[in-house]
């Protein structure tokens, strides 16, 4: 399996300073984008301990191997090994944050936004807490593999209002979710498999509250390098008055490859590598 | 600090100053503000601060929420707001150092709510109108005896290794021919891309494809069906 990624974090054109934050590790295929809230630096303290709390700690259960339930909470049966180490690492990062801002005046009500994206051979683990998202773009679609923990999103879930409302509801920005808000929280996790040619978009409202899914869809398919992709989707949000901070990260996977399965495939494998 | 002030008939009737987080509006006892009228819901409405700001919710009652004339499912309030529950009007006022402090703040500045309780109300009355959230279940149809799987985890892998959430056999099975994964617009298969054929209502899937109620999936010679239940349990 062959990866290329990239990613761009760019102020935008209305805040003074950049409260998100991103991390690429492409040893184990591990992206994440953080967008933070909180008063003076406090934003940019979130996302940034966020970002490098979830990373050392993912980095280093799999390179241990560890076992669920040596993890920072209860393992989730419905996840799988590396499932688990995600959604425990999230909690952990969560219950940093709280502390923090309980703990210092200067951090009071900071909190953060969180996506990771695991990509391995066998599968790929999407997980999040707020309002950024995780894309899928497969063939000429696009779908999210992320849930929005917003007033809006839940109220849309509950069918207490209707698709047209939520487009245009000014409570679109009310979270009900973040890391650092409570001292539990849960994210939301789905664990796909990898096809030949998938791209997965990590992003932050940045860039989706001014960029529909269908542009984001029209730019992402626009070529084959993921840094040239990343500043074509931070330029198009800044065109249309880049609001808020604008974080971007593209992985873009290749697995034809990879070894085929089966009896036949083990021919196939051996007569390959004859020629 | 904000007031409500409630009023009846063009009467003013009583005026709250808001001091929590947040004040409840229904019929019962419980509620911050009691307005006892057989037209008011026993939890009509919630209003919650959230920094700077006013959030009302209705509480999915019967009669409705009305701010200025409009129904609402949440509002966020401004200055001078005309609440309409029953017959009654809510009439919302803030402070002057209040009103220039929201207008400061730019409108699509993040902030979050504590909505654990006003979910579960929420929740309670949805349940009613809204469907219960689903799982996802394979049943054999034949090569196998193996009857029901819920499809309890976000990604199952269908195939021949020991791994395998459904696990099948034969000579040109792969360790894994297909995978079903969970995801927020709902359950989709995948074709592993092996030389075993996955069909799904007798066509061939090339790569995903979001499954609906009572799909037929073919694996090889293992028929299945597709079809959600309600889950007991609610996230």
């Amino acid at each position: 399996m062959e990866i290329k990624a990239a990613g761009l974090s760019d102020v935008g054109l209305k805040r003074d300073g950049n409260e998100d934050a991103f991390a690429m590790d492409d040893s184990i295929g591990l992206y994440i984008v953080a967008d933070g809230m909180g008063g003076h630096l406090a934003g940019e303290v979130a996302s940034n301990v966020a970002v490098q709390i979830i990373q050392k700690n993912i980095n280093y259960w799999i390179a241990k191997n560890s076992p669920e339930d040596e993890l920072f909470d209860f393992p989730d049966g419905t996840l799988s090994r590396t499932g688990n180490y995600i959604s425990s690492s999230i909690k952990l990062a969560n219950r940093v944050i709280y502390e923090m801002s309980k703990g210092y005046r200067e951090y009071k009500g900071m909190g953060t936004t969180i996506v990771v994206l695991a990509v391995m051979p066998n599968s790929v683990i999407a997980a999040n807490v707020g309002d950024s998202r995780i894309y899928l773009i497969r063939d000429d679609t696009i779908e999210p593999l992320s849930k929005e923990h917003n007033l809006v999103a839940e109220q849309l879930e509950m069918g207490l209002i209707s698709k047209e409302e939520a487009e245009i509801s000014p409570l679109r920005h009310i979270l009900t979710r973040n890391l650092g808000f409570s001292d539990i929280v849960d994210a939301d996790l789905f664990e796909i498999e990898p096809m030949n040619d998938d791209r997965f978009l990590l992003c932050t409202d940045g860039l989706t509250d001014l960029v529909s899914d269908d542009e984001i869809l029209k730019i992402v398919k626009n070529g084959d390098d993921p840094e040239h992709l990343c500043h074509q989707l931070v330029s198009e949000a800044n065109k249309r008055g880049g609001n808020d901070n604008i974080t971007v990260s593209l992985i873009f996977v290749n697995t034809q490859d990879d070894k085929r399965q089966g009896i036949i495939g083990k021919f196939a494998n051996f007569f390959n590598k004859k020629k | 600090m904000a007031r409500v002030i409630l009023a009846f008939n063009k009467k003013v009737i009583k005026e709250y100053p808001f001091v929590k987080e947040s004040m409840a509006i229904g019929r019962d006892d419980r509620n911050d503000i009691v307005i006892d009228n057989l037209a008011v819901s026993s939890l009509h409405a919630r209003i919650d601060k959230t920094g700077d700001n006013y959030i009302i919710t209705d509480l999915q009652s019967t009669n409705g929420t009305f701010v200025n004339n409009k129904q609402i499912t949440s509002h966020k309030l401004q200055h001078k707001d005309k609440i309409i529950i029953g017959k009654h009007l809510l009439f919302f006022a803030m402070s002057k150092e209040e009103q220039a402090k929201v207008k400061k703040e730019a409108l699509d500045k993040t902030m979050i709510l504590d909505t654990s309780k006003q979910k579960e109300l929420l929740a309670k009355r949805a349940d009613k109108v809204v469907e219960k959230e689903k799982i996802g279940v394979i049943s054999f149809i034949d090569g196998s005896s193996e009857g029901e799987i819920k499809l309890g985890k976000k990604l199952t892998k269908i195939g021949k290794a020991e791994t395998s959430e459904i696990k099948l056999s034969g000579l040109f099975m792969p360790p894994t021919a297909a995978t079903i994964s969970r995801r927020p617009n709902g359950y989709a298969i995948t074709s592993a891309g092996g030389r075993t054929k996955v069909k799904v209502n007798d066509e061939v899937i090339k790569e995903s494809h979001f499954l609906k109620d009572f799909d037929t999936i073919e694996v090889g010679s293992y028929k299945f069906q597709f079809y959600t239940i309600d889950s007991g349990d609610k996230k």
